[in-house]
């Protein structure tokens, strides 16, 4: 390959330069401006002042709130993952049979993924109001209810909400990319399963589940740092309140810098929350590059 | 029905005559579960302890009332409710309430011929359902699968009336009356007048009726529909077991109900969406008087959210996204083509931080992001916003585009080459034209990623006319007053044109966001 496209040794260098460019200035100087911030004593007003040690991951790991939103964090990213993981495969296996409508159900399946996040929180939001909210309009309307429900009672319910909601618009990432996986499994399989005389089950455990591993790891990874960083919908429906209860880090991360204007916890927390995005791109990294080296 | 076929004729049959059978049985246990128990009078004496002196007076009074109802023909029945409270000063305080039930229950027969747009409406339902029925039959004579098709579709479609009947049972019995004394159209009262009279109070309320009607409250019960979806499952397991043949069919209608049932979910949020836009300001927080649909579509809440200021942000949103997906796209195509075509030291490296970034959100670097953007002045400004979207897309796009790449063989830009081309010149003439499809996907991938971007730009964007349509939109939404029908409208102005765009991309992008770098 190397011989026609490559004349001079530095060529390649200054085809990828823009993109090097671009990613340096936007991408890893706000990763080092975070990194020095989370290290110095930073005033209310903004002005930097010196290096302060972990002065400001004490503050923002000891503050009364942090475990809380630790736990929603947590809460948040296994269950929107897994639930998400578990309804899109199943998703994706119904769409993958052949039947009429199948184009149109896969079209309806787009919309959850390209509309944007904070119109689908605000309209989720409207539904569930209790005095004049969608559902309760619809329940009353078709005779489901006679008085309305107050479906946000307490902030975990509201919590509740929040992660079904994500679950909602995480589903079709899954159930499209376990889509194409599922595609590229060649009919054969199927066949010779079925001539040895395997059921569903068998066919699903021993041909289904290991030929589209690949992508669903992929997918599950991806995810796992997307619902990470899910701020919209949180942000819209609670804003955390109350008191931080319905937070993750990153809703929280966002209210201490930018309401708060606590800048040092708020950057010793995004130093957190990026050690642990990088290890979760580190496994990524890991299992493309096996990938790559497998072909 | 492709697999209709496979199923012998009888088999089907059985199979059909089952499920209109459940339909049928749905609508009539229905019917006679229907309850229509009307508050007629209800009367509040606070200060009052059963026995006591004012008790005894109020109950005179409403034993009274019950004596005018029973003149009128309307039986009734007093039902009364105690409510003690301690209050703050540790006294203890009763309140009795007095209501008078109209014991006037009617059953599904008598909303049946009651004239009413919901007894038409059920006449439907039971119409199809009876088609239905004659169709299974014509199909297990005749052996005519278009028949047993038929008598799928309509029993299917009755099943679906059933709630838009209960709907509009609710409408005809106290929107109608709620809407034409809020100001709204008083012509389909006086229409519903007569039926509803002769309905509900066996022609007797006559004057009274509107007074009626208002305190009117009954219930529906909804228990039948529910306890048939455990017969259901119960109905078809045990088909299941009797022959063997129809687990096909059935596995093959439970398919279809399954993907129609997650499509509507799918789909509710959008409905709302759409619904709500074109609401009347009052309607969008007035539960009184909320219909399913609205009442009136005001068509004129688009051109006043656009008006509002939602063009200008349309507008902004359009350039921020074209803006970041032309920087991604010429950042990123001549570093995907290095990346596919050449060979050259640190490629791993570059790959792994390609990867690397493809993993960060803004979200964790906003603080980062907004001093640097207060260094390079490029605070508040669309441009700003251009850059971070193109950086933050940038991976994605080199993934993607690195991925057609390589699926294209490079044996015609060699050729190109050896005969004279440079290797720009081949890129362009040859691979570009060859490696579109791919091209279109990752530019619209890029452009909506930009386009719904959220958090950057709230705190990036300061200024209300540098506002993208995702950051607009909340203006509609201050703390004390949520104007929903524009807030919606301008949503949907940002959502149709992203959901469209995506359909044309969605079966390239699955495979390329997966396997982009696995291809050849």
């Amino acid at each position: 390959m190397r011989s026609v496209f490559v004349r001079h040794r530095w060529e390649p260098y200054l085809w990828i330069l823009p993109s090097i460019l671009l990613m340096l200035v936007f991408v890893v100087f706000p990763i080092g401006i975070v990194f020095r911030l989370a290290f110095s004593h930073i005033s209310r007003a903004g002005v930097v002042g010196g290096f302060i040690g972990l002065k400001n991951f004490q503050d923002a790991v000891s503050s009364a709130a942090f475990p809380q939103v630790m736990l929603n964090t947590a809460v948040w990213v296994v269950s929107v993952v897994g639930l998400s993981t578990l309804i899109g495969f199943i998703c994706a296996m119904v769409l993958n049979q052949p039947f009429r409508g199948r184009k149109i159900a896969r079209s309806i399946m787009v919309f959850p993924w390209a509309a944007s996040l904070v119109i689908q929180a605000s309209v989720w939001n409207y539904i569930i109001k209790m005095e004049y909210g969608n559902l309760n309009n619809i329940l009353l309307n078709l005779g489901f209810l006679q008085d309305p429900v107050n479906w946000r009672a307490s902030y975990q319910i509201e919590f509740i909400w929040e992660c079904a909601i994500g679950i909602i618009v995480t589903i079709p990432f899954v159930t499209f990319t376990v889509l194409s996986g599922l595609q590229s499994i060649d009919a054969s399989y199927y066949e010779a399963a079925t001539v040895d005389g395997a059921g569903f089950w068998k066919k699903l455990r021993h041909v289904t589940i290991p030929l589209v591993k690949p992508s669903l790891t992929v997918s599950t990874v991806l995810n796992i740092i997307y619902v990470f960083n899910s701020f919209p919908i949180i942000y819209t429906i609670t804003k955390g309140a109350p008191a931080n209860k319905t937070d993750t880090m990153v809703t929280y991360l966002y209210m201490l810098a930018f309401y708060d204007q606590r800048k040092g916890p708020a950057t010793a927390l995004s130093v957190i929350g990026f050690v642990i995005l990088c290890i979760a791109s580190g496994c990524y990294m890991l299992i493309t590059m096996r990938k790559e080296e497998n072909l | 029905m492709k697999t209709l076929p496979s199923v012998s004729n009888s088999r089907r049959i059985i199979l059909l005559l089952i499920l209109s059978a459940i339909i049928l049985t749905a609508v009539f246990c229905s019917l006679t579960f229907l309850r229509f128990s009307s508050q007629l009078y209800i009367k509040r004496s606070p200060n009052t302890f059963v026995g006591d002196e004012k008790y005894q007076t109020v109950r005179q009074e409403v034993e009274l009332q019950l004596e005018t109802f029973r003149a009128q023909g309307v039986e009734g029945v007093i039902d009364e409710q105690v409510i003690e409270r301690v209050n703050s000063k540790n006294e203890t305080t009763s309140l009795v309430i007095f209501t008078i039930n109209a014991a006037n229950n009617r059953s599904g027969w008598d909303l049946l011929r009651a004239g009413l747009p919901a007894s038409a409406l059920l006449i439907l339902i039971l119409a199809f359902s009876a088609t239905a029925w004659l169709l299974t039959l014509l199909s297990a004579y005749s052996g005519s699968r278009a028949a047993g098709t038929g008598a799928f579709v309509l029993a299917l479609a009755s099943f679906f009336l059933i709630p838009v009947v209960f709907n509009r049972l609710n409408l005809d019995l106290a929107r109608t009356v709620d809407l034409a004394q809020a100001g709204g159209d008083p012509g389909a009262l006086d229409r519903l007048r007569p039926a509803l009279d002769s309905f509900l109070f066996d022609g007797s309320a006559g004057d009274q009726l509107d007074s009626l009607l208002t305190a009117l409250k009954y219930t529906v019960c909804a228990g039948p529909f529910l306890l048939m979806i455990p017969a259901f499952i119960i109905i078809c397991a045990a088909v299941l077991g009797a022959c063997k043949p129809l687990k096909k069919t059935l596995l093959r209608v439970a398919l279809y109900l399954s993907v129609i049932l997650f499509s509507l979910f799918i789909l509710y949020p959008f409905f709302v969406m759409f619904i709500t836009a074109f609401r009347s300001n009052a309607e969008t927080t007035d539960m009184h008087f909320l219909r399913i649909l609205p009442s009136r579509w005001v068509f004129s809440n688009l051109t006043d959210t656009l008006n509002r200021g939602v063009l200008r942000y349309l507008v902004n949103s359009l350039l921020i996204a074209g803006g970041a997906t032309l920087v991604a796209m010429v950042c990123g195509i001549p570093a995907a083509y290095a990346m596919a075509r050449m060979d050259f030291r640190g490629k791993k490296v570059y790959l792994g931080f390609v990867i690397m970034s493809q993993m960060f959100s803004p979200v964790v670097l906003l603080v980062g992001i907004s001093r640097l953007m207060n260094t390079l002045h490029l605070n508040d400004t669309l441009m700003g916003l251009m850059f971070i979207n193109a950086a933050f897309n940038q991976a994605f796009a080199i993934w993607l585009l690195r991925g057609t790449f390589v699926s294209i063989s490079s044996e015609m830009e060699q050729a190109a080459c050896i005969d004279g081309c440079s290797v720009l010149g081949a890129m362009l003439r040859i691979l570009l034209p060859m490696a579109a499809p791919g091209i279109v996907t990752t530019l619209i991938f890029v452009f909506i990623n930009a386009w719904n971007e959220y958090t950057v730009s709230t705190v990036l964007i300061s200024t209300q006319a540098n506002r993208p349509i995702t950051v607009g939109i909340t203006q509609f939404s201050s703390f004390n007053m949520i104007e929903w029908q524009y807030l919606f409208a301008a949503a949907l102005l940002a959502t149709v044109p992203v959901v469209i765009l995506f359909m044309l991309i969605e079966k390239h992008l699955a495979a390329g966001l997966t396997a982009g770098g696995v291809k050849g």
